[in-house]
């Protein structure tokens, strides 16, 4: 068995990596290895986040996923059906799957928004979310989803880690174990909560699963400390701590005079001052006021319906322009589970979100990021097509068939791939399971879906687990050579 | 030097030794062969105990470590040959079988499919050569088939080839003439091991060597405690160094409070020891040291990473709990609190289950310790029975992580290497690893597997079961009653539903949910898919009726409650265990694969040892087979070389920070070769000879010179050795998790003293990091757990829950056991993490504050004497004048400020904002800001 417990999880960011004895800090110091014989290679590998070659040119360095927990409307946001228009309100007569069958009814419903087509590509898209359209041009609208399983959960993490139950290593975790971090002062994987609470399936989000600790996702919280050990609690930021650091380091240097030639008792006198080092980094990322009033604006910043969405979005473009791998930005727990309510709810979730997210995507372009950064919008499911409690009109689970859009980092623009059928129910053309998704994003980060790979007790792991994904050539600007 | 030179060494050796050889030794390998002569240490200490009077006495000419360690190290097992020097006759024995060895015989000569008919294994056969040819002609290497295929790295295949100097080797031997040392043998049994495997120095028996002496005027110089010191002082003079001057007894104790219990000494014992005259002071604190119960859970915990305890199964993602693994823990405490005799002890764990005749329905407490023991064959990591494993997989999985740690455990070595062929370096064989195998299967018999729970024993007396029976019934049928009751919930919302429709859809849609749903007619498929909410059951029923759903809920739950209290707690125990009559057939698989069983093998040891037939197949007077008692007992007669050395090379590497062999759990080719070799004999045998007590062999270490030594790292101490390989000082050493942990605890008067019990649990909190806490759902519903502040919070490390998949976030950092499967070596890594967690994690934050609270609650608010409480609690030693000075300073500007400006007062001229507390808050967080420097100073983490 090749488990190695010991890295098994949720270190926050142990940037020089694990394992070894004074690793990096030592070598600062010239620390010579013990003179052994080279032995052959039984010894267990060492872990770490510092940058490593992928396995074949990357298209993509960075990736922002905006995920929209809950399931957004697809049918009344980006994917329009004419047959729902004309039949609002007949029974549907196919079979449904419905997660609430007291409240299901099978009527068919058409919302009551309008719709518009965006861009020199003519996207057609929801009146709701009219930023989003202004980004038309540069992002690929897959309009042909599917986990089929029908429930949040399951499906969250198919689209986190490619299988329905808990415990494996999410596409975070797996890019950061693969090709490290750009930077070593900051958490190579991040995740940007809500206020409103933590997703439905807690810290699970974030799991590195069965991989070592450090890939684990860390988090940046809404309140102070932002990040737990990271920062230290508001009462003892600023002064306190930097007198604590002073006081430290005079008893520190007083105890070396005592003790000359032990070099690891340097080294972790080194090891706070990079502790120092990487609490500044993450503040100074963390610092939107070092932002034009022109940007605050554009995410929305100087609105209350916007200001926290944008925020963040702002904060994850700041991240990857200081090299953090991966950002997961999170709106609260089943925001957009519009079961009913949704001809209020939903646009109030778009007005949230869609200005911050569309402003990210440009603001990455016109810092010439975008080129660099995958962007990633959606949820885990979209809506049926028919009406959930009439009394309080809103739409059931639908895991079959629903939009989601990515940019950037070798994703074409003003694309829009695959469908689904007349009703909205089932993606019926070009049909992209969870393992091509995933499949397509290791392409674009040059990583071979067989090689990125951990031992694991009988077997090894990978993110694709076995099923078949494959790379969707259609959403690509440079798709790989076919087979 | 008093003592003579190692011109001797040759006169103590049996075999003779080609002198050019001696040049490739390192020098640590031939220092030891000299005899020791000498006066006077004997009779120091012959008025003393037992131990004392043997140590003098033995002296054994045939001393095997010059030969043996010189066979040794003639090449290394890495595939890089150590230079030997041109003029010297090479031979196939000693200097070219481990080479092929290593890289050949795995294709050409072990497997029963020989790669192109050649086996290399004897000189002979490469002269007659395989399908293309002869293999060798000496005396030509460009005709040698052998040499042109391994010069032209076309052999092996693969990517790793010879090395330069291997190749060098081989080329040196062919051109001699393909020299054997003796006549070869007609057959190449795998397991006729040569002389030069069964000299290695593991392998040779346990010699007591008889310990260094000297002379007189020296002896007056190097004034040495006890044996220990003069087999170091011998090593250390080869090199011309000595000993360090002694620690001053504040370093002392702390260094010993450490290791024995984990946690620094009370500044009411420093002052104690600091000041006592008795002559034995120290003597005296060992003892009192060694029977306290903290002692347990120090030297406990050690022993458990070998074992490789866990409270979790691992294996897959759900990592399943082990709520009954504690036991074991338990066990392991007491069995090193009450010094219960290690072979004893080894025998409990390896058949703690042998021992106690069934049935095991009216189990005595000492009967259930054994049992307990034996939680010692369950800690791998255990798949079998979760999801989406495969079953076989899972299961020869468990017994080959069982087998990996019961031999580095008791046996030093890698056995698992030779899980799917013959070890390539260390001389056991595929058929060795599989009649070690054969011990345990009884127990782990894959073909007829037990799961977890039925592995579980029971430890309810009869009367007991016959009471959950009687509640189990009693639950079965309330169950057949509240079923019956929400059905017909179910058919009362049916209804409902039904009144919702046109009169006319009415009768139909009652006919149609009566209808099985696959018997259903396409017109009442149509109905119940155009009604979707006439499709309630008994799932779904809440969401039609959630007020009368929930209340019925209640009712239940209640009654339920009332029935399940009367059930007796569940008391259980992971032990391990046989099925009397079921004896499963071992077999060799090869290459490993369960899949391809070849020919049944006998249970047995290690063949080198000729210990391969030692274990009988069954013992007739007992109810299991007697394998592993049998194991056991042939581990523990006493003159075992492999775990007599192995168990006090661990127990000397918790002392040192290093084994007398680095690598405590590989003491084969592997590993490195021990530092003092003789030293470690002269141990091993002691400690039998003396009835196996732990304790005493801590006494013995601890009371040596060689231990209480100063750490200071003086010029040449430092110059010529600097990693300590000789102790010419004491190691300074970082504190390991659970004892930083610990350590906080103690220094800031948090810590609850308790033994023994279910492990306090651990889960993730809202970001993820583990804590101390039960999992419980927040406002929205979703898991996550806060940190608790309860008397367990404060309990010992090592009574907190060990997940595999989460280890505790204040100790992951500083490096705790892998468990992978067991732990034989800690790492000790300097990382930033660790400076983050000491700067801002919540529970060192919060100890420090408690440290202030202490601090404060005991000297009162005088900032002196708070400093200087503080530094004695936290490092044992007093404040410097300078440092009280500095502190009182600091604290006094923290405190301004941190205060509330009163009104008129000036606002920091730094343009910081002001403080906001109150004088008594700010003077507290003052001080637990101080505390808190202290925690995180090297004095505290580290100790000298």
């Amino acid at each position: 068995m090749h488990f190695h417990p010991c890295f098994s999880r949720r270190h926050f960011l142990a940037q020089q990596g694990i394992a070894g004895t004074t690793l990096a800090i030592a070598s600062l110091f010239n620390h010579k290895a013990i003179a052994e014989p080279p032995k052959p290679d039984l010894t267990r590998r060492t872990m770490d986040l510092l940058p490593k070659a992928p396995h074949y040119p990357a298209q993509a360095k960075a990736m922002i996923s905006m995920f929209m927990q809950g399931g957004p409307s697809h049918v009344d946001l980006f994917d329009r059906k004419l047959e729902l228009e004309k039949r609002n309100g007949e029974k549907y007569e196919g079979e449904l799957k419905y997660d609430n069958a007291a409240e299901s009814s099978a009527k068919i419903w058409a919302g009551p928004w309008k719709w518009e087509r965006y861009g020199q590509c003519g996207m057609e898209l929801s009146e709701l979310v009219p930023h989003m359209g202004s980004i038309a041009d540069d992002i690929t609208l897959i309009r042909s989803m599917n986990t089929g399983v029908n429930n949040h959960g399951q499906s969250i993490y198919a689209l986190h880690h490619g299988r329905i139950t808990a415990g494996r290593p999410v596409l975070g975790s797996w890019l950061t174990y693969g090709i490290g971090s750009e930077s070593q002062r900051l958490p190579a994987f991040v995740v940007l909560t809500d206020p409103g609470g933590l997703p439905v399936l807690g810290t699970d989000c974030w799991s590195n699963g069965w991989l070592p600790s450090i890939y684990q996702g860390t988090v940046i919280r809404p309140q102070e400390p932002r990040i737990r050990n990271l920062n230290p609690p508001p009462h003892l930021a600023g002064k306190p701590q930097k007198a604590y650091l002073q006081m430290l380091q005079k008893i520190n240097a007083e105890h070396l005079q005592g003790h000359p030639n032990e070099t690891d008792l340097e080294a972790r006198i080194a090891t706070y001052a990079l502790a120092e080092a990487m609490q500044s980094a993450a503040s100074e990322a963390l610092d939107i006021g070092q932002e034009t009033e022109a940007t605050h604006k554009m995410y929305g910043l100087d609105q209350e319906a916007t200001r926290e969405y944008g925020t963040r979005c702002l904060i994850a473009r700041r991240l990857v322009e200081r090299g953090v791998r991966f950002v997961q930005i999170y709106t609260s727990t089943q925001q957009w589970d519009h079961h009913g309510n949704i001809e209020k709810a939903l646009p109030a979730s778009c007005l949230k979100t869609d200005q911050p997210s569309a402003a990210l995507v440009k603001d990455l372009k016109q810092r010439g990021l975008l080129d660099s950064t995958l962007v990633h919008w959606g949820g885990e499911m979209g809506r049926l097509p028919v009406i959930q409690n009439e009394k309080n009109v809103g739409r059931d689970h639908n895991t079959y068939g629903f939009s989601s859009w990515l940019a950037g980092g070798g994703i074409r623009s003003g694309c829009i791939h695959g469908a689904t059928d007349d009703f909205g129910y089932n993606a019926i053309t070009d049909i992209v399971h969870h393992y091509d998704y995933h499949a397509t994003l290791l392409y674009l980060f040059g990583l071979d879906p067989g090689k990125l790979s951990f031992p694991r007790p009988g077997t090894v792991g990978t993110l694709l687990d076995g099923q078949p994904g494959q790379v969707v050539r259609g959403i690509l600007n440079q798709p790989p050579p076919s087979a | 030097m008093g003592i003579r030179g190692i011109d001797d060494f040759r006169f103590f050796s049996c075999l003779p030794l080609p002198p050019q050889r001696m040049q490739v030794l390192p020098m640590h390998c031939i220092y030891f062969i000299t005899p020791p002569f000498g006066a006077n240490i004997g009779q120091r200490y012959r008025s003393r105990s037992g131990w004392q009077r043997q140590w003098v006495v033995v002296w054994t000419f045939c001393f095997p470590f010059a030969l043996c360690m010189a066979f040794g190290l003639g090449w290394s097992p890495n595939g890089v040959a150590q230079s030997v020097p041109d003029s010297q006759q090479l031979f196939y024995e000693t200097d070219i079988r481990p080479i092929l060895k290593t890289h050949c015989f795995h294709c050409h000569g072990e497997s029963d499919h020989r790669e192109s008919g050649l086996d290399l294994r004897l000189v002979r056969f490469m002269q007659s050569g395989g399908d293309s040819g002869p293999a060798l002609h000496p005396g030509s290497p460009a005709d040698s088939l052998l040499w042109q295929r391994v010069e032209a790295d076309e052999m092996p295949p693969g990517n790793k080839y010879l090395s330069q100097p291997e190749k060098d080797l081989l080329r040196r031997w062919i051109e001699s003439g393909a020299a054997t040392k003796r006549t070869e043998p007609e057959q190449p049994s795998l397991e006729t091991w040569t002389e030069e495997e069964r000299s290695y120095w593991v392998f040779r028996p346990v010699q007591r060597p008889m310990v260094p002496r000297f002379s007189g005027s020296e002896a007056e110089r190097e004034p040495i405690a006890n044996p220990i010191d003069a087999f170091i002082l011998y090593g250390l003079q080869q090199r011309g160094l000595t000993f360090s001057p002694p620690a001053d007894r504040v370093s002392l104790i702390r260094r010993l409070s450490l290791d024995l219990l984990g946690m620094p000494p009370s500044p009411e014992e420093v002052t104690a020891f600091a000041e006592d005259p008795s002559p034995d002071a120290y003597e005296q604190l060992v003892d009192r040291w060694l029977s306290d119960p903290r002692y347990g859970e120090r030297w406990g915990r050690h022993w458990l990473d070998v074992a490789g305890y866990a409270d979790s199964d691992g294996y897959t993602e759900q990592d399943a709990e082990r709520p009954w693994a504690y036991p074991y823990r338990d066990y392991v405490i007491q069995a090193h609190n009450r010094d219960t005799p290690a072979d004893q002890f080894v025998i409990e764990q390896m058949a703690g289950d042998e021992l106690v005749p069934l049935p095991w329905d009216r189990l005595q407490p000492d009967q259930i310790e054994r049992l307990a023991a034996t939680g010692f064959l369950r800690t791998a990591p255990d798949g079998t029975g979760q999801e989406g494993v495969d079953a076989n997989v899972a299961r020869n999985d468990v017994v080959a992580e069982t087998i990996k740690i019961v031999s580095s455990s008791f046996l030093g070595l890698t056995v698992g290497c030779a899980q799917c062929h013959d070890h390539r370096y260390d001389p056991i064989s595929q058929k060795d690893y599989y009649r070690i195998r054969a011990i345990l299967e009884p127990g782990l018999d894959w073909k007829q597997w037990r799961d977890r729970n039925a592995k579980l024993v029971n430890l309810w007396v009869p009367e007991e079961k016959q009471r959950a029976a009687d509640v189990d019934k009693e639950l079965a049928e309330l169950e057949g009653k509240r079923v019956a009751e929400l059905d017909s919930i179910v058919n009362d919302i049916f209804d409902k539903e039904v009144m919702k429709l046109m009169e006319e859809l009415r009768e139909p849609a009652r006919m149609a949910r009566s209808t099985p749903a696959d018997q259903r007619t396409a017109e009442q498929q149509k109905l119940m898919r155009d009604y979707p909410s006439l499709n309630v059951d008994r799932g779904s029923a809440i969401l039609y009726d959630g007020a009368r759903i929930n209340e019925f809920n209640k009712k239940y739950d209640t009654e339920k409650t009332g029935i399940s209290n009367k059930r007796p707690a569940d008391r259980y125990l992971a032990s391990f265990s046989e099925v009397p009559e079921q004896t499963p057939t071992t077999f060799v698989f090869a290459r490993g694969d369960f899949q391809q069983p070849k020919d049944p093998v006998s249970p047995g040891s290690l063949s080198i040892l000729d210990e391969h037939e030692a274990i009988p197949l069954d013992d007739p007077n007992l109810t299991t087979s007697g394998r592993r008692l049998a194991f056991a007992k042939l581990l523990t007669k006493g003159t075992h070389p492999l775990l007599t050395r192995t168990l006090v090379n661990q127990i000397w590497a918790h002392h040192f920070g290093r084994g007398i062999a680095a690598m405590p759990g590989d003491l084969g080719m592997l590993g490195e070769r021990p530092t003092h070799p003789e030293l470690l004999d002269w141990l091993a045998s002691e400690w039998v000879e003396s009835g196996w007590s732990r304790k005493r062999l801590h006494r013995l270490i601890l009371t040596s010179k060689t231990y209480q030594q100063s750490s200071s790292r003086s010029g040449r101490s430092h110059e010529v050795d600097p990693e300590n390989l000789w102790l010419g000082r004491m190691s300074i050493r970082r504190l390991d998790a659970e004892t930083v942990r610990d350590s906080m605890l103690m220094a800031s008067g948090s810590l609850v003293n308790q033994l023994n019990g279910p492990p306090i649990p651990v889960n993730p909190d809202e970001v993820g990091q583990i804590i101390l806490g039960k999992a419980t759902r927040d406002g929205n519903g979703i898991l996550v757990a806060k940190q608790e502040d309860t008397r367990d919070s404060y309990r010992r490390s090592i009574y907190t829950q060990i997940r595999r998949s989460m280890p505790l976030g204040v100790l992951e950092p500083f490096d705790p056991a892998t468990l992978s499967p067991n732990c034989d070596r800690r790492p000790s890594s300097t990382v930033a993490t660790q400076s983050l967690l000491m700067m801002n994690n919540g529970i060192v934050i919060q100890l420090s504050e408690n440290f202030a609270r202490r601090v404060q609650r005991e000297v009162g608010d005088d900032s002196a004497l708070q400093i200087a409480h503080a530094w004695r609690l936290a490092f044992g030693t007093p404040a410097t004048p300078d440092q009280l000075t500095n502190g009182v300073d600091w604290i006094d500007r923290l405190r301004q400020q941190l205060t509330k400006p009163t009104e008129g007062t000036a606002l920091p001229s730094d343009g910081e904002p002001p403080g906001t507390l109150e004088a008594v808050q700010a003077n507290h967080q003052a001080l637990a800001l101080y505390c808190q420097s202290l925690f995180s100073s090297n004095a505290f983490l580290y100790v000298d």
